[in-house]
């Protein structure tokens, strides 16, 4: 039997989490309200669009899928405060004008033809941008010190996946011929332009940014 | 995308056809019907059960009246999710400029986790579509079958949110309440735990429904009696609405009964219940009035 009191070391020897991170608290609740804001656009859009489109099997994703980054946004709104934020209200918001401008052109389609239209906006650029910007902020914050928010994305992530594969699929069986492939690369194009400028759901450095404009305060000794 | 969105212009597929209130209960293979008295009905009473000689056919029918209404209901929760911002979000500039309001307005801020409770609502209802397309299937049932009564997704298009909550969560979701309940006593009665099992499940979502929209109210309109006065009323416009032609009341003549118990867990007083009751019988009566004055016309034209 192994001696109880024997010293052990404070880490497993499998358990390789490192104490830097490239996020303070600020940064981190700035990026947290910018994931909020736009996580509610996202479930007004998918909700408000359900009575829109024609396509039973669209119409009963779309419902599914507002609920989903609902809970997205509530678990950020529930983020914020632990990270000394106590009204919540004052960092939800959108990481630049140029987001917002992309939010308006992605909810601008309306018509029952247009279900391609709102699906690449959704499925092919908002949600892969959330993929990227939720995967760097998991992977280059402290894995100790913001584990609470690393938790949280690994949930968000799941779902984001799913939803993402979903809305591919249904975007595939709905493009049959040439034209539409057109429209909506066409409509892809124009969201992806303004999305280049808005620099990702949470500004430039959504993804990264160059080592002169890391945020200060930060201890960058992970992956930048 | 709109800020409101007009009930003429919602989305379906071709297999869809949109009918009036009146229109819809004109039609002779509605779940009320007016049929002498026959074998294996007791007298006197029009309850959906197994023993009615047209139970296949009302519950088809009344099978596709839950599919059509929960679309809308999922439509109505989702517009509500859209249709009003949260306080402190003024970045929707172009609806503002489309309805004609200041850059920023928000006076029609409704609390966050309302909308996170209209989301949520929006995926059960995805969920009751889902299930009811297959009991309409199980049912030999077909999309389309029947025409599509589109009140439900009216009075979701109110411009105030709490009209919505009265006419949707407490009015409609709670006539959900009553139908459920009583599909569920006929899958009991048939013997179908298909049937059974899925009811009781889209019942327990209801009730939390109209739990949302009882809370809700209260709270909206915690200091504010005039609105909560209006919105209740709106509530008994729906209400006696959708018990036009007597088909939901404590009477055994109609095919749905009141499901008093599961509206108190839902947070309906007492008086409240009461008071719907009292429209449902009132409703019914209407009818059979209505059918007497039909039928004696009838009987002078033959004797003529």
């Amino acid at each position: 039997v192994a001696d109880p009191y024997k010293p052990r070391a404070p880490f497993a020897p499998w358990d390789r989490r490192e104490l830097p991170g490239l996020f303070d608290v600020e940064e981190s609740a700035r990026r947290v309200g910018n994931y909020k804001w736009a996580e509610m656009r996202l479930f007004e859009a998918l909700g408000g669009w359900v009575a829109t489109v024609p396509e039973l099997d669209v119409k009963m994703r779309l419902g599914t899928h507002c609920y989903k980054h609902a809970w997205h946004a509530e678990l950020w709104h529930k983020r914020l405060p632990e990270l000394r934020e106590m009204n919540p209200d004052r960092l939800t918001q959108p990481a630049n004008d140029a987001l917002v401008r992309f939010v308006e052109a992605m909810t601008e389609p309306e018509g029952p033809d247009q279900t391609i239209e709102k699906l690449v906006g959704v499925y092919r650029v908002y949600i892969p941008h959330f993929i990227a910007a939720y995967t760097f902020h998991r992977n280059n914050t402290s894995q100790i010190t913001d584990a609470p928010t690393i938790r949280t994305i690994n949930f968000i992530l799941q779902d984001e996946f799913d939803d993402w594969r979903d809305g591919e699929m249904l975007l595939q069986s709905l493009i049959e011929t040439n034209d539409e492939v057109d429209r909506a690369a066409a409509h892809q194009a124009r969201l992806e332009k303004l999305m280049i400028e808005a620099g990702g759901i949470a500004g430039p450095g959504s993804i990264g940014m160059p080592a002169a404009n890391k945020p200060n305060g930060a201890l960058a000794g992970g992956a930048a | 995308m709109r800020k409101y969105f007009p009930v003429d212009e919602l989305a379906r597929d071709q297999r869809f056809n949109q009918v009036t209130m009146r229109d819809r209960m004109a039609d002779p293979r509605s779940v009320l019907s007016d049929r002498p008295e026959s074998a294996g009905a007791r007298r006197g009473s029009n309850r959906l059960v197994p023993s009615r000689p047209d139970a296949s056919g009302a519950a088809r029918a009344l099978m596709h009246g839950i599919f059509v209404g929960e679309i809308q209901a999922l439509e109505g929760a989702g517009r509500t999710c859209h249709d009003f911002r949260t306080a402190g979000d003024s970045a929707r500039r172009d609806q503002d400029e489309s309805a004609g309001l200041p850059p920023g307005d928000i006076s029609d801020a409704i609390p966050f986790a309302l909308k996170l409770d209209m989301a949520r609502q929006a995926w059960d209802e995805a969920r009751h579509v889902e299930i009811s397309v297959k009991l309409s299937d199980w049912m030999g049932g077909e999309i389309g079958e029947f025409a599509e009564n589109t009140v439900l997704f009216q009075a979701a298009c109110s411009t105030d949110p709490v009209l919505r909550l009265a006419g949707v969560n407490r009015a409609l979701e709670g006539l959900a309440i009553d139908v459920f309940t009583t599909m569920k006593e006929f899958g009991d009665l048939a013997g179908d735990p298909f049937l059974e099992f899925c009811e009781d499940w889209m019942l327990a979502d209801e009730v939390t429904h109209v739990k949302m929209g009882s809370d809700w109210l209260r709270r909206v309109t915690e200091n504010d009696p005039d609105r909560r006065k209006a919105a209740l009323e709106f509530q008994a416009v729906v209400d006696k609405l959708f018990s036009y032609g007597g088909t939901r009341s404590d009477s055994q003549e109609s095919p749905i009964g009141l499901a008093r118990r599961f509206r108190e867990l839902a947070g309906f007083t007492d008086a409240e219940v009461e008071g719907i009751a009292e429209v449902s019988l009132a409703a019914l009566n209407e009818r059979k009035a209505s059918v007497a004055k039909m039928q004696a016309a009838a009987q002078q034209f033959t004797d003529a």
